[in-house]
């Protein structure tokens, strides 16, 4: 999963930052308007937390401006105005939630969680595929009800293949949502990561549908 | 019209000039009219003289003969008023004539009462004739005979002065009739012309009572130049005032905005970190925000004290509200029903209700089960004079509250439920801004099972 976090001070957007990434999220961060529209605009984000009061361009007017591009991502506004008319305002404006500062962080992630299930169409906190549960929760994995022990980078990609699942995701799409933009797309470590994923829980789960991509499936014994 | 009124001074002045002026004006045109009857008077009598002098001149020689013809009947007849009389003076023999009229009386004669000639050798005065009649009379001295025989004659005619002084009565009645009505007329005329005069100022009341009822912002009335500028004054003074207000609430929201953003990163900083000093700082970091929080309540508030009433319609605020917590709470699959009144109008700002709803229905929402119920109508009106009011009511069906929790829920800074995340505080914000507008908020069991919150606040007639 891959988040955005634009907020113009530096040290909320550094415990953002860190909160988000310790939580298993891919996390990009923008420190002004102008540079979060770019950002939202051009890569795909998961979720979204933005600032209303940035420098530049503001929050109301970035999410205003991506909306009307037909980017859909979910959005929780992130402010210290928490009257009820610019929670209406931003609101309308097309955010999905609104936290007011200052805030808890545990609320704060558990919103996140809500609004990512909420954009895959999952109801419930925990997901589960066959035998396989997640517990977006705690970011605990249990096989037949055994824990299953992951690396972040390895839970990032199951993570991301349980929210999708029986549904086929290509490599890039992969990239896209399980790394940083700095990330070096051309290595072949999504390849690395299925391999080892393919150890831990039963290999043939994870399919590899040639020239498409991957797909996670609770049919064990398809083909 | 109050005696401290523009309408009564300007009548009130109407008034006494027209006591004062119409009265002065009748005495002057009376005596100017008696004089001119009392001249005219004179004359004819001077002329009459004239006449019946020269007649008794051309009929006699060295005594005074016989008038033929003084041309006026009333000569004729007994006691008429109208007289002439010819008698000898300084107690010598002679001839004495007179008037049939006059029958046996006699003239009473201005000379014989120290009545000085005027430059025509006449002399005139009013004396009191025989039969109580005022005569005016006019007398000459007229010589007869030369020499030894020379002998000064009397020459009167006397007119009665009853049909002068009828016709002076009369006039005074007529005039003392015309002023009065032209008076009472004028008095009329002022009247109008004060309502008229002042109706403009009447629109300025009306005007203003709007601005205050919150049907107008500002002063929009067709007014006369010379008040013009007042209107546009008052219109300036309004707008500063708002914008006054606007300003006040921008600094509050980027002061909240200023502290808040520090308070979090604080607050953020101290949270996996479990020595006392991270422990004590989340403690006072938690103090802060409440505080925050609470001053910036009643900087808004403060900042609302005084202005000009506004007025908000409460079915878009609640329906906007909905649309929003529909989207927070999307996964529960909310029920909102929304039973608003056409009319109902809150006597208030805008974001101030949005406030007071906002916290209510958040609070159902986060509660509810399935449903959150909200109704809204005015109250009927009860009559006392204690002004119009509306009532929104916001239900769910969620666990509610105890009576204990019920019984004073809305102390600031008291939680109702640790577990819920969010400050806690809506229902004592929605309880102080209610407060502010004299009205309350009410918490009930709701029918539906969950806790029923009942705003009572100012509606807009």
């Amino acid at each position: 999963m891959r988040v955005l976090v634009v907020e113009d001070d530096r040290d909320l957007n550094r415990q953002l930052v860190t909160a988000l990434t310790d939580a298993g999220y891919a996390v990009d961060s923008a420190f002004d308007g102008e540079e979060g529209y770019f950002l939202g605009e051009t890569e795909p984000y998961d979720l979204v937390i933005l600032d209303t009061g940035l420098p530049k361009m503001d929050g109301i007017s970035v999410l205003e401006q991506w909306r009307r591009a037909e980017r859909k991502m979910p959005v929780i506004i992130l402010t210290a105005r928490d009257r009820w008319s610019d929670k209406v305002t931003g609101i309308d404006a097309g955010a999905d939630d609104y936290v007011a500062k200052p805030f808890h962080m545990e609320e704060l992630l558990a919103r996140i969680r809500a609004q990512v299930r909420r954009a895959s169409g999952h109801a419930r906190s925990d997901l589960e595929c066959g035998p396989l549960r997640l517990d977006t929760k705690t970011a605990r994995v249990t096989l037949s009800g055994q824990p299953v022990k992951l690396t972040s980078h390895e839970y990032r990609l199951l993570a991301y293949l349980m929210h999708h699942n029986e549904r086929v995701v290509s490599r890039t799409e992969l990239v896209e949502h399980l790394y940083e933009q700095d990330f070096d797309r051309d290595s072949n470590t999504i390849e690395v990561f299925i391999g080892r994923l393919r150890k831990k829980i039963p290999p043939d789960m994870i399919k590899t549908i040639r020239g498409l991509g991957y797909r996670l499936s609770r049919e064990v014994d398809d083909n | 019209m109050t005696t401290n009124s523009l309408a009564f001074r300007l009548f009130a002045t109407a008034v006494a000039w027209t006591l004062l002026a119409l009265p002065i004006a009748g005495a002057i045109i009376y005596s100017l009219y008696a004089q001119e009857v009392a001249t005219s008077f004179d004359r004819r009598l001077t002329v009459l003289l004239t006449v019946v002098l020269s007649d008794t001149i051309d009929h006699g020689d060295q005594e005074p003969g016989d008038p033929k013809d003084v041309g006026e009947p009333l000569f004729e007849v007994t006691h008429s008023g109208w007289y002439w009389q010819i008698k000898p003076l300084d107690g010598r023999p002679g001839r004495e004539i007179k008037s049939r009229s006059l029958a046996d009386m006699s003239i009473p004669l201005p000379s014989e009462n120290n009545v000085e000639p005027n430059e025509r050798e006449v002399r005139i005065a009013s004396l009191d004739g025989p039969l109580e009649q005022r005569l005016r009379v006019a007398e000459t001295i007229y010589v007869f005979g030369e020499g030894k025989m020379a002998q000064r004659y009397s020459v009167a005619i006397a007119g009665t002065l009853g049909e002068v002084d009828t016709s002076l009565r009369n006039f005074r009645t007529r005039l003392a009739l015309a002023l009065s009505l032209a008076g009472i007329g004028f008095l009329a005329l002022t009247l109008f012309q004060v309502r008229f005069g002042l109706f403009p100022l009447a629109k300025v009341e009306k005007g203003l009572t709007a601005i205050r009822s919150g049907d107008a912002t500002r002063l929009d009335v067709g007014l006369p130049q010379e008040i013009r500028p007042l209107q546009q004054e008052l219109n300036a003074l309004l707008k500063s005032n708002q914008e006054i207000v606007e300003r006040a609430r921008t600094h509050v929201g980027n002061l909240a905005h200023a502290l808040k953003t520090p308070l979090a990163v604080i607050r953020n900083e101290a949270r996996d970190d479990q020595s006392p000093l991270a422990r004590k700082v989340t403690e006072q970091a938690d103090i802060m925000t409440d505080q925050v929080n609470l001053y910036l309540d009643r900087a808004r508030m403060a900042a609302r004290v005084g202005v000009i009433g506004r007025v908000t319609e409460v079915r878009p605020v609640s329906e906007s509200i909905i649309r929003a917590l529909e989207r927070i709470y999307h996964d529960k699959q909310l029920s909102f029903s929304t039973d608003c009144t056409p009319g109902t109008r809150f006597q208030g700002e805008r974001q101030d209700l949005e406030e007071m709803l906002g916290n209510l229905l958040d609070n159902a929402s986060k509660w509810a089960r399935s449903k959150v119920i909200l109704a809204a109508s005015p109250l009927p009106d009860s009559g006392n004079g204690a002004g119009h009011w509306l009532e929104i009511r916001v239900d769910d069906d969620g666990p509610g509250l105890t009576p204990e929790q019920m019984a004073d829920p809305v102390i600031r800074g008291r939680r109702l439920d640790e577990t819920k995340p969010g400050s806690g505080l809506g229902h004592s914000i929605v309880a102080d801004l209610a407060h502010s507008y004299s009205g309350k908020l009410e918490l009930a069991r709701s029918e539906h099972g969950g806790l029923s919150a009942r705003l009572i606040l100012p509606l807009a007639t």
